[in-house]
């Protein structure tokens, strides 16, 4: 499964799909929106925007580039956009391969590649103004402008 | 003529301050689009250098060829996961 939503991440619902009795490994990470602090200021929420459909194309190639290379059973990526509380679920990679060896290394492959090539932005909302993450372009004083 | 549609995202939406607009020009490159759309909106230029551009929903150079019914994507620095 590869999507990009607005809804809340079941990650649960990921790896049972996953189960297969072929597969001994399922390899699972989540990447989770974190609470950010700078000199009395604080970030109250994230909001994810996409170029859509190339990011769920973006999305499949990487499957397919995991699948090729190592072989593995199932993968999973998912990608929230919109608005997205702290702590909550941004991202998540199932990878399910008969030995824990390639599913280990497949998601973290997935994880560098989704920030490499998928075309997804993230805003950090503070309390005192916002920043596109790896642009640092936003309204915040501190955000320095390139 | 039909025209180039241009998508912007994130930042350089910000920057723009549209997310869609479009160009109408013929037989040019993707480098020659981005002087068009530099002129039209000055405050992009600063970012030239940290952008990436797609075109019909993948990847492209600056030499990649532009023609009239083509969606061109302004592509600021990836920040998913």
């Amino acid at each position: 499964m590869f999507a990009i939503f607005e809804e809340p991440i079941d990650v649960g619902r990921l790896i049972s799909a996953a189960q297969r009795p072929d597969c001994g490994a399922i390899f699972t990470f989540v990447g989770t929106t974190r609470i950010d602090e700078s000199e009395g200021a604080s970030v109250e929420y994230l909001e994810y925007e996409a170029y859509r459909p190339m990011a769920d194309r973006k999305l499949e190639e990487i499957g397919a580039e995991i699948k090729r290379r190592w072989g593995v059973c199932e993968v999973s990526i998912v990608h929230r956009i919109g608005r997205v509380g702290l702590g909550e679920a941004s991202v998540a990679i199932v990878v399910a391969s008969p030995r824990r060896g390639p599913a280990f290394e497949a998601s973290r492959y997935a994880i560098e590649r989704i920030k490499e090539i998928v075309p997804i932005w993230k805003r950090e909302v503070w309390s005192d103004g916002y920043v596109w993450v790896g642009s640092q372009v936003g309204t915040r004083e501190r955000a320095s402008l390139p | 003529m039909e025209g180039i549609q241009v998508l912007l995202f994130g930042a350089a939406a910000d920057r723009a301050g549209t997310r869609e607009t479009v160009l109408s020009a013929e037989g040019i490159t993707l480098d020659e689009l981005w002087q068009l759309l530099a002129e039209r909106y000055p405050d992009l230029s600063p970012m030239r250098d940290t952008l990436a551009f797609a075109v019909n929903g993948e990847y492209a150079r600056g030499d990649a060829r532009i023609s009239p019914g083509d969606e061109v994507a302004v592509l600021p620095p990836v920040s998913g996961g």
